[in-house]
């Protein structure tokens, strides 16, 4: 029997970016072999773009000082990259009740590489329901030129990690799908309102004000609307803050997210 | 050398009135057939899981060639391999792609989108294994259409592609048909020959540790026994005279069931 023996290679950067890359492919590879998951992730903007979106723009466009239709859109892209990676990543729970976490577990790599892995595995199916949102407002008389659309694709991958991040900490804890869920519409849904996705919130105030700031949305959300509207009139009356102080929070928010939920991830395998 | 060393370990979980694991310790040299059996419950599969990282410890010592399993967990892993109780496949992929992950999990090879993509070095290694176990004909196929003992096949090789300096195979027979048994015991022989691999046996096939170069029962949490399979064939059957002795190691297991039934 002529056995090729295959060393391990030293664990370097270069050997997690490719645990990553591995996990993020697995995740394509279900999505291209799962029409049922594209289907839902186009499904899913035409119930919040086209439902909620669409009565919203015909009943608040007007004197707002900025085009309505466009803030609604990036929001509702925004918040379908959350919903989609927030599910993404309740799928860790799916791998707990197959099995299939223990052969990732006993891998020795970093259990930050398993985790970043999964949220950026979600990235394709979450950018197929941003699509989505973008098809619908097309069709609703909402459009983005190429560039915007461009910006808002080079962003998704750090709104995605953020949104997956924030999932890992609750789902961490979590072994229940049905649990799991729950727990990702409970994240995602209440931030669609609270953050400004489809509502303007500069002139919230109080709680509401308070909630707004400490959410993550928030900040992916102001980050995307200051890259698509930076240079045009509307800008001052769309985006709530400097860009950088939201690129630093989402990045701030993303890395404590990913630490935390990390070390739920970890700490729930192994201490049983 | 020991390679593995389990030293007063204890493993309660939590809101349990009683350890799994109370207090048990052995040790495993390198290259030996280790066999550790007992009923079910009886804290093999805990065993394992603690040895595999994957599992913390409530107190005692749990060492892998010398490497603490809770401080050097990462480095733990880069010595072992497991074929878990349960299936641990992912039945989305196909048979190679599953083969694949693991690979690139493990740092053999980067991840490539194809098969064909893959460095020859890996198609070989893959061919080789898989034509050995004799599924050469469903790697390609997605896993959730192929049967239980193809499946386990594929863990088998799944297992084996980085040559782990041990092999846990926890009840890796299960549900596999005889022809299929007598295969996988053929091959995990030759890597053991091959390779010098340590492998670490729990099994309800107790004629699969006829051939073990050591026996532990386990019962209860606590270590009953440890010795040989002769050893124990003359302990435990017609203690205290241990001239005499079982015809095989199933009948000496039968008679400890009988005999802690007894007692209890």
């Amino acid at each position: 029997m002529e056995t090729v023996i295959k060393q391990h290679k030293p664990a370097t950067l270069w050997r997690e970016l490719s645990v990553i890359w591995a996990l993020i492919m697995r995740d394509i590879m279900h999505t291209i072999k799962s029409p049922g998951t594209i289907i839902f992730s186009l499904v899913m903007p035409i119930v919040m773009m086209g439902m909620i979106g669409g009565n919203l723009t015909q009943n608040m466009a007007g004197g707002l000082g900025f085009d309505f239709g466009k803030f609604m859109l990036i929001g509702m892209m925004v918040n379908m990259l959350f919903m989609t990676t927030g599910n993404g990543v309740a799928e860790l729970v799916d791998d707990h009740e197959s099995n299939f976490c223990e052969e990732m577990l006993v891998a020795p790599c970093s259990r930050y590489a398993l985790v970043i892995g999964k949220i950026l595995g979600s990235w394709l199916p979450a950018l197929v329901s941003m699509l989505g949102a973008v098809v619908v407002g097309a069709i609703m008389g909402i459009s983005l030129s190429i560039s915007q659309f461009l910006i808002i694709i080079a962003l998704s991958p750090l709104i995605c990690l953020v949104a997956g991040a924030m999932a890992v900490v609750p789902i961490g804890l979590i072994k229940n799908r049905r649990a799991a869920n729950m727990v990702t519409m409970l994240l995602v849904t209440p931030q669609m309102f609270l953050c400004g996705a489809i509502i303007p919130i500069g002139n919230s105030s109080g709680i509401l004000w308070l909630i707004s700031r400490i959410l993550p949305m928030t900040y992916s959300l102001d980050l995307t609307r200051a890259a698509v509207f930076a240079g045009t009139p509307e800008f001052d009356s769309v985006v709530l803050f400097n860009p950088a102080i939201s690129l630093a929070a989402t990045v701030a928010i993303a890395i404590v997210c990913l630490v935390v939920g990390t070390f739920f991830y970890a700490r729930s395998e192994k201490n049983r | 050398m020991s390679v593995i060393e389990v030293k007063n370990l204890v493993k309660q979980y939590r809101g349990a009135k009683s350890p799994s694991v109370d207090n048990i310790s052995f040790s495993v040299e390198q290259g030996e057939f280790f066999a550790f059996l007992g009923p079910n419950g009886a804290g093999k599969t805990t065993t394992i899981s603690i040895l595999t990282t994957t599992l913390s410890k409530t107190s005692g010592a749990a060492k892998i060639a010398g490497l603490d399993t809770n401080k050097d967990a990462r480095k733990v892993r880069e010595h072992i391999g497991i074929i878990s109780q349960n299936p641990s496949l992912d039945v989305n992929l196909t048979a190679e792609e599953n083969i694949r992950f693991h690979a690139a999990l493990y740092g053999l090879y980067g991840y490539r989108p194809s098969f064909k993509l893959m460095p020859k070095a890996y198609k070989k290694q893959v061919g080789e294994l898989a034509e050995i176990v004799g599924v050469g004909d469903a790697l390609f196929k997605p896993v959730k259409k192929l049967s239980g003992g193809m499946q386990r096949k594929f863990e088998i090789i799944r297992s084996l592609v980085h040559t782990p300096e041990v092999l846990f195979l926890d009840e890796p027979t299960q549900g596999l048909d005889t022809v299929s048994r007598r295969e996988l015991w053929e091959y995990i022989n030759s890597v053991r020959e091959q390779f010098g691999t340590t492998v670490f046996l729990t099994t309800h096939y107790i004629d699969e540790a006829e051939h073990a170069t050591n026996v532990c029962l386990i019962n209860n949490g606590k270590i009953a026994f440890c010795g040989s399979p002769d050893e124990m064939k003359r302990t435990i059957a017609y203690d205290p005279t241990p001239k005499v002795c079982l015809p095989t190691l199933e009948d000496a297991y039968i008679e400890f069931l009988s005999k802690t039934k007894e007692a209890v």
